[in-house]
């Protein structure tokens, strides 16, 4: 991941205003940086989001398309995941040097939102055992400022909440032969049900205490950081240690409550926020990368 | 401004794509009216004043038709009393989706300055586009953006004029679209309401077609048919192989009969016979249809029996009885063929047809039934309310629909074409149920001719061979304007001939792909019809500028040999030439100057080369197998002043007939060789396919009767036996043999070298061939003059002359049009034999019997070369005693036995009594048997002859 040259000087300064709770650009430890989101920013998805968090940026599109449901549980779709990191976001992502960084991402993505606790997948079957909707999601990162995991969970949850999928439904002949009939109105869409979605909230443990939200000069301080995914009830999904030092059981026990008590917090103004979105309807003015 | 516009399409494989696209919204797309003084157009296509007289509107008004109205009432936009119309995108758009005929014709009527049709570009008007909203189905809007634009122009044309008088009125057959549109305040009317409200041209009603949804349900609720299938059904069951798709023809002489002919490789059954009006259900000749096979019990054989759908009147029932009749034939499972039924329509493949009005018995009917006369066709019920004046005339009818609860489709008036046996008109029928193109040439396609005065210029001196000093002469029939072929023929200082043969250069006028060269590939060959020729290519080029006339300087290509006097060819060159014919002679002429003794100018001298060359090529060919056939041809001699047959010869072969023939297809030969040495994948050649033995059952059993054996294994064989088979006193029997072994032959066709490999032309003995002689009159032989000059480095190649697909599609047209104007050729012959009987009255002569049929024979007049068929079983009489033996074939009719070959005596007459289908009688007077026979006319001239029916 891209990294930044931290001085020791500079390590015990930060060090010590987050003992004191109080960060370099003046946040509290539990705080967020500002955050912007669009939804609908690319036309030819099915759903998309753009969000910034700082200086972080990150764009999700989602395509649905139809294939073969898993054979273990017939009666589900599925999500796919591909985490691209343009080298607009660092050079160091330059040819396969972000390969390894988006299978780390996906990879983690895969175990938070494929479950059907966390996504809805039975209702992204079409025929049980035959088709199903599979939903690509594809991330994209434009600028790395720390902080990856909450910002895509966050824009995944938005481009799922955006996310329209043509209605379909089984004919079946006398033969048996069963065809997929599209419908001829535009507009009659599934919507996805994303109240049980979960944002990830991802703890950095600098010192004694732990931060979210973490800049890159903050990341530089910490040995260890723990990626907790948690729904707007509160409910802990998935929990990931990251990084290579060592995170005592005490502290575990104090970030997931932290956790927990973040990413409630999160969930409400989110949604809000995007219902209120869509309620300008095509009115909207759109933003996109420019703005 | 940007737009876009995003929809959801299923893939073939099955997926579901979301497709999004751009659309640009302008604000410079004019209104196109005279009136307006705010938009820029240059041109305004509407006219200020655009009067049509009309009950309904009194102001000058705009017409907006909605997509339907142009779809199902295209007749009437056609005529040029409707003018002043806008077409809205949207329409075209769903015109172009549902009927690409249609889409051209309106499109045509666009173009056509006088009617003042202006497409207006609405989906991308800033202010006339709109989006589809939530819930609205794409037709739903559809409907709205055209009910936009009406209100768009309603509002723009009032504020032009200053609420002047100018209005649109939109045309809508939709009941929904239209009170909405009142809602709106546009002045909106049905079609047919606006159409009848016309002042002075009643004939319109007549051409609007029948709307099926609503009172016009002809009949009552009585289900004739069993309900079509929907197209998915029809496709998957053609995928799963329950169904069979196939394309639906007639039968010509049985209504209640059909066969759908299955195009699919891998299937067994390629022929499915259907029977009896449930079964064919409601398919027309030339429909693509689904359908369905019976189980082997219910299979049946094609009946021999001849039905024609003549009942008198409107009435569907009475239908069993006719059906019973099929029935009851006698079942040998041998002929059994595979039977079903249709049970659902692909596409319709229906064209406006040529026949006549039956009037109803009822006076004051306005529903008549309509007669297409071509019998594969079931006769139509339309509405007219000039039945009186249509009597008697041939009228042109388009079929709307066939619900399933009438017995026929019902249709709606075209056009009038004129009185029935008139001979303008017949030629016109003839050549509209030919499918010949006969319109006069656009001025897209006049544009690509040369501008006259035209002369050769240097540029072509330089690059081509100068011929002017040989002395070149054409040989061609009398009155013959296109001229494509020109002869010489010289001594060489070696002791050796030079012979030129020298064709008429239209690949230098005619350029590929432009639209002089699209038509002329679409016409595919001039059609010669009795007194009238449907050009190929304009009349400048045709009679003129290729036209190798005598003392002009024209340019050709020429094919010259060097030759020994053993007409062995030493030396084969190709060039492009300049040529100056010397003489432009006939048949006879050139006979004269060979035969007369005291002529011995150059080219009369050149005339004998060519003539001695000719009988050894000919003597040649013949000893390798090339066939000489026989077939009865006519010709008129016309009356310069009324165009009428007066009288009536088959046609004379000259030697000089043959020297020409001789030569043209030597230089085929050449060429086809050369092309095909140097293009192995795209030649353009001829094949003429070896018949089937089956074929030559007939010719061998006729010539049995008479104890000549034919030996058919090769054509050399088979030549070698025709020329045996003489007989002392009887010298017109070889003839017969002729045309008997002409009626077992294959259609020669054109192909290309890459799709096919058996390239033989059996007829003429050659193991290649192709067509470069006529350049003026076949279009195969454009292009073969194109591959030659590509070949000889004379002019550049083009890639769809390289294309083997695109050339071997080009084939399939031309030997479609070749087949049809062959057809239209031999129906115009038989119009102008009936016009010629109709004049003569009734003559007797003397033929030949060429066929035995079970209740018939077909005579042939050797002096006419007219065929015709003498049957002896009659509907009101008694028959006489027929007993038929297939092995002869002879046929006993009471006491005498008729064998082929035959010399009989009968009368010809015409048979007026059915206008439609005009036929030639004929009656036998000798042999003389009672109740059969007629008495000769003779014996009592003035006697009115007794009808004799069939």
């Amino acid at each position: 991941m891209a990294a930044v040259q931290v001085s020791e000087a500079e390590k015990v300064y930060i060090m010590h205003g987050v003992r004191d709770d109080l960060r370099l650009d003046g946040r509290g430890c539990e705080d967020y940086r500002h955050m912007e989101i669009e939804t609908d920013v690319v036309s030819n998805t099915d759903g998309s989001a753009k969000i910034s968090l700082g200086h972080t940026d990150v764009l999700v599109g989602i395509k649905a398309e139809i294939g073969k449901p898993k054979p273990m549980v017939p009666d589900e779709g599925y999500l796919e995941f591909f985490v691209d990191c343009s080298a607009n976001a660092t050079p160091e992502f330059e040819g396969r040097g972000g390969e390894e960084l988006g299978m780390g991402l996906s990879n983690t993505l895969y175990k938070v939102f494929n479950n059907r606790h966390s996504v809805d997948l039975r209702s992204l079957c079409i025929c049980p055992g035959e088709s199903c909707w599979v939903l690509y999601v594809d991330v994209l990162l434009l600028q790395c400022d720390g902080n990856l995991f909450d910002a895509i969970s966050i824009a995944i949850k938005a481009a799922l909440f955006n996310t329209r999928i043509p209605k379909v439904h089984i004919s079946e002949d006398e033969e048996g032969v069963k065809e997929i009939v599209l419908s001829d109105d535009p507009y009659d869409c599934m919507r996805l049900n994303v109240e049980n979605v979960p944002c990830i909230v991802s703890l950095c443990k600098i010192g004694h205490r732990h931060v979210v939200d973490a800049t890159l000069q903050e990341k530089a301080c910490s040995v260890a950081s723990l990626l907790i995914s948690v729904t707007h009830k509160g409910m802990v999904t998935c929990v990931r240690k990251m990084g290579g030092g060592s995170l005592d059981p005490e502290s575990i026990f104090e970030m997931t409550e932290a956790g927990k008590r973040v990413g409630k917090a999160l969930h409400a103004p989110l949604m809000e926020l995007l219902q209120k979105e869509e309620s300008l309807g095509k009115k909207r003015q759109k933003v996109g990368f420019l703005g | 401004m940007l737009k876009s516009k995003t929809f959801v399409k299923k893939t073939r494989a099955g997926g579901v794509l979301k497709i999004v696209r751009e659309h640009y919204l302008r604000d410079d797309i004019w209104c196109g009216s005279e009136v307006c003084k705010e938009c820029k157009d240059e041109a305004p296509v509407l006219q200020e004043d655009a009067c049509i007289e009309s009950n309904l509107c009194a102001y000058p008004h705009y017409l907006i038709p909605d997509t339907n109205v142009v779809l199902h009432q295209i007749d009437i936009l056609e005529d040029p009393i409707i003018r002043n119309v806008i077409i809205l995108q949207t329409v075209m758009q769903e015109v172009r989706h549902r009927s690409a005929p249609i889409y051209k014709r309106i499109k045509d009527a666009i173009h056509e300055k006088e009617k003042h049709f202006y497409a207006f570009t609405n989906e991308h008007h800033r202010e006339t586009f709109i989006e589809r909203e939530q819930g609205e189905s794409a037709n739903d809007r559809n409907d709205r953006a055209i009910r936009v634009a009406a209100k768009w122009y309603t509002d723009h044309l009032a504020k032009e004029t200053n609420g002047g008088s100018l209005k649109v009125v939109l045309l809508t057959d939709d009941r929904a679209n239209k009170e909405k549109a009142e809602q709106h305040g546009l002045i909106v009317y049905r079609c047919e309401e606006y159409i009848k409200s016309l002042i002075g041209n009643p004939e319109l009603v007549d051409r609007l077609a029948l709307q099926s949804d609503e009172r016009n349900e002809i009949t009552g609720s009585k289900l004739l048919f069993p309900e079509h299938l929907p197209l998915s059904r029809i496709q998957s069951g053609i995928k799963n192989r329950v169904f069979l798709q196939g394309t639906f023809h007639a039968s010509r002489d049985n209504y209640l009969e059909g066969t759908v002919y299955i195009n699919r490789e891998g299937e067994d059954i390629n022929e499915v016979l259907l029977q009896g009006l449930q079964n064919l259900n409601r398919a027309v000749n030339q429909d693509v249809v689904a359908v369905e096979l019976f189980p082997k019990e219910r299979w049946v054989a094609p009946s021999s029996v001849v039905l024609q759908d003549d009942s008198p009147n409107d009435e569907d029932a009475e239908e069993d009885e006719t059906e019973k009749k099929l029935k009851s034939e006698p079942l040998e499972s041998s002929i059994l063929k595979p039977t079903g039924r249709v049970v659902g329509i692909i596409k319709r493949n229906w064209r406006p047809y040529c026949g006549m009005l039956s009037q109803s018995i009822i006076k004051e009917a306005t529903r008549h039934l309509f007669t297409p006369a071509d019998r594969r066709i079931p006769r139509i019920r339309i509405e007219t309310r000039q039945a009186a004046n249509l009597v008697g005339q041939r009228i042109m009818v388009a079929i709307d629909g066939w619900p399933k609860n009438s017995r026929y489709p019902n249709g709606h008036f075209v056009k009038n074409l004129g009185t029935a046996g008139d001979k303008e008109t017949e030629t016109e029928v003839l050549l509209l149920e030919h499918d010949v193109p006969h319109q006069p040439f656009s001025q897209a396609v006049l544009s690509f001719l040369p501008k006259m005065p035209w002369s050769i210029t240097e540029e072509d001196v330089k690059v081509r061979a100068d011929l002017r000093h040989l002395c070149v002469c054409s040989v061609d029939p009398p009155g013959c304007t296109d001229i494509d072929d020109a002869l010489h023929c010289r001594d060489l200082p070696n002791g050796n001939l030079e012979v030129g043969v020298h064709i008429a250069d239209v690949s230098h006028f005619i350029r590929p792909g432009n639209a002089l060269d699209q038509e002329a590939a679409s016409r595919g060959t001039t059609v010669y019809l009795c007194g009238k020729r449907i050009d190929m290519v304009p009349e400048l080029l045709s009679s003129n500028l290729c036209s190798l006339r005598s003392n002009v300087e024209r340019l050709a290509f020429s094919c010259i040999w060097e030759m020994n006097h053993n007409a062995e060819i030493i030396k084969t060159h190709f060039t492009k030439s300049i040529i100056n014919s010397k003489a432009s002679l006939t048949y006879a002429e050139a006979q004269m100057r060979i035969d007369d003794t005291t002529m011995n100018d150059d080219i009369t001298k050149s005339l004998r080369g060519l003539n001695k060359l000719a009988k050894i090529l000919k003597g040649q060919r013949i000893e390798k197998g090339a066939l000489t056939l026989s077939s009865p041809e006519v010709r008129f001699h016309m009356d310069s002043e009324t165009h009428d047959p007066i009288d009536l010869q088959t046609k004379e072969l000259k030697e000089t007939n043959s020297m020409v023939e001789e030569f043209m297809l030597l230089a085929n030969i050449s060429v086809a060789q050369k092309i095909y040495d140097d293009f192995s994948e795209c030649a353009l050649l001829r094949k003429h396919p070896s018949p089937p033995p089956s074929n030559y059952d007939i010719l061998i059993k006729a010539a049995k009767s008479r104890d000549f054996s034919i030996h058919t294994d090769s054509a050399k064989a088979l030549a070698d036996s025709l020329n045996d088979a003489t007989i002392k006193n009887f010298p017109y029997f070889n003839t017969l043999l002729r045309i008997l072994a002409t009626r077992c032959m294959m259609q020669a066709v054109y192909f290309c070298s890459g799709m096919d490999s058996d390239f033989h032309h059996y007829g003429l003995a050659s193991p290649i061939y192709t067509h470069f002689t006529s350049p003026i009159r076949r279009y195969s032989d454009i292009i073969v003059h194109r591959l030659l000059a590509v070949a000889i480095n004379a002019d550049s190649t083009y890639p769809d002359l390289m294309d083997k697909h695109k050339q071997s599609a080009l084939c399939n047209n031309l030997n479609y049009r070749h087949k049809m104007a062959q057809y239209a050729q031999r129906a115009s012959v038989a119009f102008h034999t009936q016009l010629f009987f109709k004049n003569k009255g009734i003559i007797n002569e003397e033929g030949f019997i060429l066929f035995v049929r079970k209740n018939a024979i077909i005579i042939l007049i050797p002096k006419f070369g007219l065929e015709g068929t003498v049957f002896f079983e009659n509907k009101d009489k008694p028959s006489p005693h027929l007993s038929f033996d297939s092995e002869g074939p002879t046929l006993k009719v009471e006491e005498h036995t008729f064998h082929i070959f035959d010399k009989v005596k009968v009368t010809i007459s015409l048979d007026a009594s059915n206008i439609q289908h005009q036929r030639i009688r004929m009656a036998l007077t000798e042999p003389v048997i009672p109740g059969v026979s007629v008495p000769a006319p003779e014996s009592e001239p003035e006697a009115k002859k007794p009808k004799l029916d069939r």
